[in-house]
């Protein structure tokens, strides 16, 4: 129901800087995931916009307001924990009327929200349970039905599913999705599983060492990562890299490596043109952009040798061992090879990405 | 979550040591409570059948102890003759006072301490344990002229005031470690609840209430079982029992049934007390359950 604006924000823990600089803006209504990996900064984000972390420096603002001074309680959000954070002493149906008790709502309103919350995160049967008595995973839903029975300005989540198991956590994601467009209440959502983040969000702003890598939307933080870090960071399996060399003749740009030369189109190399490349880059290449066909002289330009297929199912992860470098090609299923056999394989010169190697930063 | 029955498999060993478990505990049983019963039992004796003791070594003769005409006229003479009803009521005012006080101001500061960063935190905390180093007559002198200057001597809030003088530092080193044991996290989930920090600390009062309540009586019986601050600084006017009890013991006449029925009406009122809060004393010990 606010827009949450994140401005030159600092956060240090004595001498640890664990925040640097970030410039966040979370539009009215939408759902906004930060995503790392541990100890990035992520908690250390969500905990000054909850006012539970003294903000070193810079401003956070909700709307207009700024929350800098404001506590917890004045600032109307509600947060899910990393760990819980349940009430010990207090059954689960207490836990999640706490924060209505708190707001005097009267009797029949918190029985019928909270009974309502629980449905919805099936947990109906356990209300009279204390957190003790519960599994790691009803504690998580427990938690996360305390921040829904009631209707925040902000939602704020700390991997709130992180420790369901595999299949519930894909019934939550859909669930809390599905919430959060309902309620239409701006959501803050930490996790390091990118999963999630690209499945639920919005917008993603990715950290890493607490600075801020890339904002965008899913599919502009898969499909144009901002640099090298990012690229590796998102998708799965992750991206290869390779180093090469371009060099540029009177046919074009063609990026050289010990064991193929790819030539590159047209647009790219305007692109490399306008942001100067230099001649050292690293290529980045989706394991699922890649084509592979098993056997010697199988058609495709470049030939390699496997490491290891793993089958997955319908598809097939093959680890292939091209010159010094190994990479990872996503592909569909067929039969299993053996250390050493050769294969050959070709890369989709539109759907590559390059890297400065000095710096990492992306040219596309 | 694990439940908290163990496991057990019988063995040899587990057999032997289960038997000499009970014989210790029989030995204990009987080391400490055949005094309280000899107490309680003599003090409702005539003065000669209080002697009437069996022989060494004459287990038929335990009977003796037994046989006795009851009287109570020793409890009478305590409380209509040599005034321990006064001195039963300084009792209970100097210790409860001291233990609510010392209780109440020791949670505030274990709190802060517990929650709060501040410079030279440290450097108080070990300050406030430190007091509770010097032994009690160490401090006694100096204390008493204080207390002199100020008229306290004599009076019920001077013996208060010495005895939260003993309790409040270790009241606020135990106390600190009963609210590190809760996870801080609790307190920030209720402020985002919408919860003020005093409302928060409502929220965990629950959870360290065993602790306090365990507490309390550990402080209770301190200003309860006190002879010397009583005797040196409540001298006069605050006279509590311990103090009177041994006033009982005079050179020329010893008066055994009255000091045994002091010693019951010194005695029934913790038992009392112990049995009404075993409950918290027992979760005051298994506080560790409270983290998740
Ligand atoms: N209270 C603290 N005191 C000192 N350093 C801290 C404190 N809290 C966090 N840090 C440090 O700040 C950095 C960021 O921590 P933060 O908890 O924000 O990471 P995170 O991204 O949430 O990681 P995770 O995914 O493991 O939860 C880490 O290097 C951490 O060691
Ligand atoms: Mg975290």
């Amino acid at each position: 129901m606010v827009e949450v604006n994140i401005q030159n924000v600092w956060k240090y823990y004595g001498k640890t800087v664990a925040v640097k600089e970030l410039n966040l803006k979370c539009p009215e209504n939408s759902f906004l995931a930060i995503l790392g990996p541990s100890g990035c900064g992520k908690s250390s984000t969500l905990r000054m916009l909850a006012g539970l972390e003294h903000i070193s420096a810079g401003d956070i603002f909700f709307g207009d307001l700024r929350v800098n001074q404001l506590p917890p309680k004045e600032r109307d959000i509600a947060m899910v924990f990393e760990n819980y954070a349940l009430y010990p002493h207090k059954t689960v149906f207490e836990n999640m009327a706490n924060p209505l008790r708190l707001r005097n709502v009267n009797r029949e309103e918190i029985d019928k929200r909270v009974r309502r919350a629980a449905e919805l995160l099936q947990i109906e049967m356990l209300l009279d349970r204390k957190p003790m008595q519960l599994s790691g995973g009803q504690k998580q839903r427990t938690a996360i039905g305390r921040a829904i029975v009631r209707e925040p300005k902000v939602f704020l989540f700390d991997e709130p599913i992180a420790h369901l198991d595999a299949k519930l956590r894909a019934h939550m994601r859909g669930e809390l999705k599905h919430l959060q467009r309902r309620l239409e209440t701006t959501t803050i959502y930490v996790t390091h599983d990118q999963l999630e983040a690209m499945s639920m969000a919005d917008n993603i702003a990715v950290m890493h060492e607490g600075v801020l890598q890339q904002f965008g939307t899913p599919s502009e933080i898969y499909n144009h990562p901002a640099n090298e870090w990012v690229a590796g960071f998102v998708g799965e399996p992750p991206m290869n890299f390779l180093n090469c060399r371009l060099e540029r003749g009177a046919d074009g740009v063609v990026a050289v490596h010990p064991s193929f030369r790819l030539a590159l189109t047209d647009a790219q190399r305007r692109l490399l043109e306008e942001k100067g490349a230099e001649a050292e880059v690293r290529l980045g290449v989706r394991p699922d952009t890649i084509a592979y066909r098993a056997g010697a002289g199988s058609g495709l330009g470049i030939a390699a040798k496997v490491f290891v297929t793993e089958p997955l199912g319908g598809d097939m992860i093959v680890e292939v061992q091209l010159g010094a470098d190994r990479i990872t090609v996503k592909t569909k299923i067929g039969p299993s090879a053996n250390l050493d056999e050769p294969c050959t394989i070709a890369f989709d010169a539109a759907r590559i990405h390059l890297f400065a190697a000095s710096n990492g930063i992306a040219y596309f | 979550m694990a439940s908290r029955e163990i496991a057990q498999y019988p063995s040899a060993s587990r057999r032997v040591f289960g038997v000499v478990t009970i014989l210790f505990i029989a030995f204990y049983l009987l080391w400490t409570l055949l005094p309280l019963l000899i107490m309680f039992l003599s003090s409702f004796k005539d003065l000669l059948d209080a002697f009437q003791l069996p022989a060494t070594g004459d287990w038929g003769g335990v009977a003796t102890l037994f046989t006795f005409e009851p009287t109570t006229k020793h409890y009478e003479n305590l409380f209509l003759e040599l005034n321990f009803g006064t001195y039963l009521g300084n009792s209970l005012i100097a210790s409860l006072g001291s233990a609510g006080i010392s209780v109440v101001l020791g949670s505030m500061a274990a709190y802060s301490l517990s929650r709060l960063d501040f410079r030279g935190k440290n450097h108080l905390f070990f300050w406030i344990i430190s007091t509770r180093m010097a032994p009690v007559v160490a401090v006694l002198v100096p204390l008493y002229a204080i207390f002199r200057s100020l008229d306290l001597i004599g009076t019920l809030p001077g013996l208060i005031l010495a005895y939260t003088t003993f309790n409040l530092p270790f009241a606020i080193w135990i106390l600190k470690g009963f609210f590190d044991n809760v996870p801080y996290a609790i307190e920030e989930a209720s402020m985002c609840d919408g919860s003020t920090r005093l409302q928060a600390l409502r929220m965990i009062l629950p959870l360290v209430a065993p602790g306090i309540g365990a507490f309390l009586v550990l402080c209770v019986l301190f200003g309860w079982n006190d002879y010397l601050f009583s005797s040196i600084i409540g001298s006069g006017g605050a006279k509590t029992l311990p103090p009177a009890t041994i006033g009982l013991v005079q050179p020329q006449n010893i008066q055994w049934g009255s000091i045994m029925a002091a010693g019951a009406v010194t005695t029934v009122p913790m038992l009392f007390l112990g049995v009404l809060i075993r409950r918290y004393l027992v979760a005051g010990l298994t506080m560790g359950a409270v983290r998740e």
